[in-house]
């Protein structure tokens, strides 16, 4: 049997919570926002024909384990990744790797998470966890998402760990290894500013970015028309689960990143940050508020209150904004 | 937006009558006087509403799925299938078969002529006993997500 001494803080994105909260084990203190923003985590995709739960996926956010991998590289911390075939082999050697000490982050899908929130248990396979301890049968599971430390039996954990669909975990682990003494985070935050602005206005591809955004705007406002008001209404649901559910999403990951520019100012020096630090707040301000009338809508399905036209101005609004925003950052020096 | 509405938006509703409040998350937040704020509540209840939005969608094409297999079009893998959520090449993963052949299972006649062991893969898969696949009792199997 082995219990580290982790400490369980909860965080508004899964994944740079766990790395944030992992290297805090390490001694090492660095908030979530910095992950996130290091990792360059923010992004938008809108795909019409990667279908999840019977309506168009949107994404707000990077590829599974991006976050983690960028910011540890950026960071200078050094990590292990693996994954396995076997899900024995895969036990055993989480077994390993706590015995040795370290807490160790999981990729998981979430419909056979025993304590996960009812509400949430649908086939979602990006959720990331730590595990800190493991007793005969038992795991000792701090989920960002909970308010509380949770366990897990042996056989749910081979269970959510090697769940089937979209993006499979296929027992993903993950746990840093070394964390250097002095780390320089100026030349890592420059970077993963970088990195998200060229995903945001620099992609010349219709569906991702800020473009993406203006696409969505665009097939939203035929939504009634094509697919009736029911289904409408449904898609436009879907989109706003997307961006408030699970991992606080969309809009929550605007107010993170918005943290993390107000944060990275004060470490860079750089007073212009501030500025777009706060156009990064109301712009999530706005998303929110795109989310509120939304769901409005949804409840109302036959007579909403808001056109999809005029859901659909807010989102060409919130384009308008990231688009300016993140044509300046991609001139940090 | 009218004030009212704004008011509703920002306060936390309390935590009183909230469907659901089983667990508190970590939301990030920029408030008035432009400061990025953390804070820990229920899911407020604009987003209680499209994650119910959800779950009703889900029961009504469960029921839609269930008259079916009462009325003899489809197994009740099919059934099975759509409590879990799942769709046809989801389930082919987690059985490890083709999906040709779980869409075969899906009618009444494929169904009849499953091996045992096969049956029983099915039954694992579901999370219930093979006597349950083969005779389910509907009043069990509703989500316990929409109901308040």
């Amino acid at each position: 049997m082995i219990k580290l001494d982790f400490e369980h803080r909860q965080a508004g994105h899964c994944e740079s919570g766990v790395t944030s909260n992992m290297l805090h084990y390490h001694h090492y203190e660095i908030s979530e926002p910095m992950v996130f923003g290091i990792g360059a985590g923010l992004f938008f995709s809108y795909l019409p024909f990667l279908k999840m739960q019977h309506a168009p996926t949107t994404s707000f956010r990077v590829w599974p384990g991006m976050v983690f991998e960028r910011a540890t590289k950026e960071l200078g911390v050094k990590s292990m990744v693996h994954r396995f075939k076997n899900p024995k082999d895969s036990m055993s050697k989480l077994n390993e790797v706590l015995d040795k000490g370290f807490p160790v982050g999981l990729q998981v899908g979430t419909f056979h998470l025993p304590f996960f929130p009812p509400e949430y248990r649908m086939h979602y396979n990006m959720h990331n966890l730590v595990v800190y301890g493991y007793d005969d049968k038992t795991y000792y599971i701090s989920d960002t998402l909970m308010d509380r430390l949770v366990e897990i039996s042996y056989d749910d954990l081979v269970r959510v760990r090697y769940a089937k669909g979209t993006f499979a975990p296929s027992g993903r682990m993950y746990y840093p290894t070394f964390v250097p003494k002095e780390i320089d985070l100026k030349p890592a935050i420059i970077r993963g500013i970088r990195k998200t602005a060229n995903n945001m206005v620099g992609i010349p591809f219709p569906l991702v970015g800020a473009k993406g955004i203006r696409f969505l705007s665009k097939s939203m406002r035929k939504w009634e028309k094509k697919l009736g008001p029911e289904k409408a209404s449904y898609y436009l649901g879907q989109v706003l689960r997307m961006e408030e559910e699970v991992g606080t999403a969309g809009a929550g990951f605007r107010f993170i990143y918005g943290a993390f520019l107000d944060e990275s100012a004060d470490v860079l020096k750089q007073d212009w940050l501030k500025e777009v630090a706060m156009e990064m707040g109301e712009n999530a301000n706005k998303w929110r508020e795109f989310s509120y009338m939304g769901s409005r809508n949804c409840k109302k399905r036959a007579k909403p209150d808001q056109s999809y036209d005029f859901l659909a101005d807010m989102l060409l609004d919130c384009a308008d904004r990231e688009e300016k925003i993140f044509r300046r950052l991609t001139k940090i020096k | 937006m009218e004030d009212k509405q704004k008011e509703s938006m920002e306060e936390n509703n309390g935590e009183e009558g909230l469907l659901y409040n089983y667990n508190r998350e970590l939301f990030y937040g920029f408030d008035k006087d432009r400061k990025f704020v953390r804070k820990s509540h229920f899911q407020i209840d604009a987003n209680q509403i499209i994650i119910k939005q959800s779950w009703d969608a889900a029961e009504e094409r469960l029921e839609a799925v269930k008259e079916k297999v009462l009325s003899g079009k489809l197994s009740t893998i099919a059934f099975f299938m759509e409590k879990n959520l799942m769709e046809v090449p989801m389930l082919a993963d987690y059985m490890e078969i083709w999906k040709w052949k779980v869409r075969r299972h899906l009618t009444p006649k494929g169904f009849a002529a499953l091996k045992p062991e096969m049956l029983q893969k099915y039954a694992d898969v579901f999370g219930i006993s093979t006597e349950e696949l083969k005779n389910p009792d509907y009043s069990k199997h509703q989500y316990q997500n929409t109901t308040a």
